[in-house]
């Protein structure tokens, strides 16, 4: 008697399981589903909340899209014109709050952009002065440097005038004139008298010193003797104080020697003494060319 | 006692009945053909609010959009069908308000390339001042 009742009670029991089962699984099947659409805007509210820069600037907007997209999300049965108008809502709320927030943003950005800005004015300044202040000091070290040649040129043409001093030369037109005496000659000899040469080395270490000075070498005569030999005579006095000054290392190139004869006298030959002064060698020490292109172009 | 409280019963079912009669009538003249003009004025203001903010220009897209809603949500007025001239007139105002968003945007975009540019400027000529040098 037991046994029955109790298998009915199972059976009954089992019917109970099965039909909760088979509802569940119906349930399932017709799951009330979200109106088409509503995934993507859902998706395009995501990518906007999950960007931390904009998210935060536009809280009220976003909270509101998300709102209309709930709203959007919940089934609507047969209404699908009801679905249609809650996800096109919610897609411009969306929208708006994506807008909203880019507008804030880019506020946001703006006291950034302010602040490159001075800092690029104040850059600009900065250069600005660094530049005129680099002008100065290029202006001071040209003027000093001119101001350095200045008195280079003043001790240099001290230095010159000491040199000439020194030589006994005399300034004329022509350039230092340096008169060397018969002295250094015997009576009709052209070869030069043996250490009689100083007033000759004092030359070298001139030329030497200055080594953008020509020199010309000039021989004169009295008025004794045919012309023709106090032209050779003189020649050969003026090519021995040349070959002189060659073997004491002066390059040929700066050296011209030339016999006037007795056409240049620089005193009267009635006399015994204005002979002897007619008798010389003048050694002109030229100007330098490169001093007179400057001052030429100058 | 018994008899007056059977009366009072009787005419409280009466008042019940007329009120409720009443409330029906009410709620069927409200479901009656009325327009959306809250909706619809909403949805003016913000076309209006949008054309200031020259949104025709910004986001001409989005104010076109949002008059053409309008016209539909009238049209809808026009054959009485109210639930759909709610939609579209809540449709066009949000329309009309992502126009304003749209072109606030905008705007604020072309300022801060304007800044930007003018740093820029300013960098590129010391640059070059640079070179000069």
């Amino acid at each position: 008697m037991n046994t029955p009742s109790l298998n009915h009670a199972r059976v009954a029991g089992m019917i109970a399981v099965t039909a909760a089962v088979s509802f569940a699984v119906a349930g399932c099947a017709t799951a009330p589903q979200s109106p088409q659409g509503s995934a993507e805007v859902r998706s395009k509210l995501s990518v906007l909340q999950s960007n931390s820069n904009l998210a935060v600037k536009a809280p009220v907007e976003i909270r509101e899209a998300e709102a209309a997209v709930l709203l959007a999300e919940q089934p609507v049965g047969t209404d699908a014109a009801l679905g249609e108008h809650r996800v096109y809502m919610a897609d411009r709320k969306v929208e708006i709050a994506m807008a909203t927030a880019s507008t804030r943003y880019a506020e946001g950005q703006r006291a950034i952009l302010s602040q490159k800005r001075d800092q690029a004015r104040l850059d600009a300044r900065t250069r600005e002065a660094d530049k005129a202040q680099r002008q100065a000091a290029a202006l001071k070290s040209e003027t000093n440097a001119a101001r350095a040649s200045a008195a280079e040129a003043a001790r240099n043409s001290a230095e010159l005038q000491r040199q000439i001093d020194l030589l006994k030369a005399e300034a004329t037109d022509r350039g230092l004139v340096l008169t060397l005496g018969d002295v250094l000659f015997a009576t009709g000899r052209s070869d030069l008298k043996p250490g009689g040469n100083s007033t000759l080395d004092k030359l070298v270490v001139f030329l030497n010193e200055y080594p953008d000075r020509n020199v010309a070498i000039e021989g004169h005569t009295d008025d004794v003797g045919s012309l023709d030999m106090n032209q050779t005579l003189s020649q050969q006095r003026a090519d021995s104080v040349k070959s002189y000054l060659l073997q004491q290392g002066i390059r040929s190139g700066r050296l011209l020697a030339s016999g006037m004869g007795e056409t240049r006298p620089i005193a009267d030959n009635l006399s015994a003494s204005g002979r002897q002064q007619n008798r010389r060698v003048e050694v002109i020490i030229k100007n330098p060319q490169s001093a007179n292109s400057k001052a030429s172009t100058n | 006692m018994l008899v007056s409280t059977r009366i009072n019963e009787t005419y409280r079912l009466y008042v019940t009945a007329g009120l409720a009669g009443a409330m029906l009538l009410l709620a069927g003249c409200a479901t009656a053909p009325m327009a959306p003009t809250a909706s619809l004025n909403e949805a003016k203001l913000a076309i209006q609010a949008a054309e200031r903010d020259d949104a025709s220009h910004y986001a001409g897209a989005e104010l076109d959009e949002a008059r053409q809603k309008l016209i539909l949500a009238d049209k809808a007025v026009v054959s009485e069908d109210m639930l759909l001239a709610e939609r579209f007139a809540q449709e066009s105002t949000v329309t009309a308000k992502l126009a304003a968003a749209k072109t606030a945007a905008t705007k604020a975009e072309a300022v801060n390339k304007d800044m930007s540019r003018g740093a820029e400027a300013l960098i590129e000529e010391m640059q070059r001042a640079g070179d000069q040098q």
